[in-house]
């Protein structure tokens, strides 16, 4: 059944839609991320104009955010205090990245830009969690001990000013690097359009030190908030929000989003991220790709005239 | 008793009419099949050839080159050349080479190689060889490679084609042609041309307004998203976030 798209302008298969919707919206759930970095790639494969795809996905990732968030706070598995203050980081990083996208595509730079980002950020990240977590699973499969967390309290997180309690993460540490953290995460999202879980998620464990129980669901409610907003940017700027193409991404989505949060009670944490960790690194490795390969056409046509 | 001299001919003329004039895109929009009908009125039946030419908007259109930087592949600067519509189809009776010359082609437009479009942005005056005021393209001598690569990128994005046989003559002086609109073809106010050639000249020509427009919820999407955009962003934030909400609520019951 096809269904035509009024803003991006083209016909689509709808049940494909809804089903990649509920893939990525399962995967969502599970690792607590927004699965925006795997539907970018997807959408614009299919041939959606990129401006289009990546303004109606945080739509998508909003929705399905949304859908896991309450299933992680009725566990109460959700620090609304870290997230918010990640969350402002991430609402002034998202209006400068939104900007900045605007000039590399005027200046034709876009795609490599968005191609090298996700080269570096998802290899990068996803090789150091996939070391890190296959070390884990190793360890306890010799039956050793986990070793014992180093408890040196680093120094950037508590010999900064501005020292805030965080009760749910039983933190009492400067807000400063979470707001560096989440105005980053927000220069990123909006130029590849993601939600940004799969850098926040690694960086809420390794350098702000959260519990693990309460990293998922926290950078769960951050992404709501700052694709929410990144939705309503894109189409008060660029009309670039597809809402017939969002609708179909999210009904999928959100179904997807549940079965995920579930199934995510099943598996053991360095499991998770270890999987998490393969995903992101398969996913970097073919975006970059196109970096290395020569292109069939010499010629490529770009969008956003202006 | 022979005439001394042949009474003059009447004109030759052509006329014609699309089976759709009003292309309308709903949300099951896949395309649309129009066909082109004419009839070549000439009493002295010299041998005619028929094109039909339908151009859809003009758009500019940006395109980059792939250069190799270090082992890496780039994009260059964005050339924009100006002109070129959105859609572009020429069927005809026989290959355009073989109807009219050259010149007559390239004065009228028709073909894949002589659309008007021209990158205006890159055009400099300057004194060459001693000669003043001479008209040159930064893109220097690949300006025709840049200029066909516009062309094939846009057949293989469906949007342009020629057919040299896609006029066909169905009966004596009535012809049809078939045109295929694809679903991502542009929105907006297209032309249908058809010339009648006799000799490798025009000799008579219609001009046919075909109109692709959204209609319905499509046009009244479309509408709301850029005439009312922030309130269209929050409505459809508001939509996922309820979207997200009745989902949960749904699966807490079960």
């Amino acid at each position: 059944m096809d269904l035509y798209l009024p803003i991006a302008e083209m016909s689509v298969n709808a049940p494909l839609l809804i089903a990649l919707g509920a893939v990525v919206g399962f995967i969502s759930g599970l690792f607590g991320i927004g699965g925006g970095f795997l539907m970018t790639p997807v959408l614009v494969f299919m041939g959606i104009p990129p401006a289009v795809a990546v303004a109606s996905l945080s739509s998508h990732v909003a929705a399905s955010s949304f859908s896991s968030v309450t299933a992680y706070s009725r566990r109460r598995m959700v620090d609304f205090r870290m997230g918010g203050i990640l969350a402002g980081g991430g609402i002034v990083g998202a209006f400068f990245g939104v900007e900045a996208f605007r000039v590399l595509r005027l200046l034709g730079q876009a795609d490599l830009v968005v191609a090298v980002s996700y080269l570096l950020f998802l290899g990068v990240i996803g090789a150091l969690m996939l070391w890190e977590s296959l070390g884990t699973i190793l360890r306890r499969r010799r039956g050793e001990t986990p070793q014992p967390r180093r408890d040196r309290r680093p120094i950037l997180l508590y010999a900064l000013p501005w020292k805030m309690r965080f009760p749910k993460s039983r933190l009492y540490i400067s807000v400063i690097p979470p707001i560096v953290l989440g105005v980053f995460v927000g220069v990123l999202s909006a130029i590849m359009g993601v939600g940004g879980g799969f850098i926040l998620v690694p960086a809420m464990v390794y350098l702000l030190r959260m519990p693990a129980s309460v990293v998922v669901g926290t950078s769960l409610f951050q992404i709501v908030i700052t694709t929410a907003l990144t939705s309503v940017l894109q189409a008060g700027r660029n009309q670039t929000v597809d809402i017939v193409l969002a609708t179909l991404l999210l009904v999928g989505g959100v179904l997807g989003a549940q079965l995920g949060a579930r199934a995510s009670a099943r598996f053991r944490a360095e499991e998770l991220r270890a999987l998490l960790a393969l995903v992101v690194l398969l996913v970097g490795l073919r975006m970059g790709l196109g970096l290395f390969i020569q292109p069939d056409d010499p010629f490529v046509l770009v969008s956003g005239v202006g | 008793m022979a005439i001394a001299q042949p009474p003059p001919q009447p004109p030759a003329s052509v006329s014609a009419t699309l089976t759709e004039t009003d292309v309308r895109v709903t949300s099951g929009f896949r395309g649309a099949k129009i066909s082109v009908y004419g009839a070549v009125f000439d009493p002295s039946g010299r041998p005619s050839d028929v094109v039909v030419v339908v151009r859809g908007p003009v758009q500019p259109v940006r395109i980059a080159r792939k250069v190799r930087v270090g082992g890496v592949w780039l994009n260059s600067r964005p050339v924009v050349f100006e002109g070129a519509p959105g859609f572009y189809r020429a069927a005809s009776t026989r290959p355009l080479g073989d109807i009219a010359r050259f010149g007559q082609l390239r004065k009228l437009g028709l073909g894949l190689d002589h659309l008007a479009i021209a990158a205006p942005a890159e055009r400099r005056v300057e004194t060459r060889y001693g000669v003043r005021d001479m008209v040159v393209s930064a893109l220097g001598a690949d300006y025709y490679a840049w200029r066909a690569a516009v062309v094939r990128l846009k057949q293989t994005a469906g949007l342009y084609s020629a057919d040299a046989g896609g006029v066909a003559f169905v009966d004596r002086g009535l012809f049809h042609a078939r045109v295929d609109l694809p679903a991502q073809a542009p929105i907006g106010q297209y032309t249908a041309r058809v010339i009648l050639f006799q000799d490798g000249r025009p000799v008579s020509d219609r001009t046919l307004p075909l109109k692709v427009e959204k209609v319905g919820m499509e046009r009244a999407l479309y509408l709301f998203a850029h005439q009312r955009p922030w309130s269209y962003g929050l409505v459809s934030a508001l939509i996922a976030l309820c979207a997200g909400w009745a989902a949960s609520r749904a699966f807490r019951r079960s």
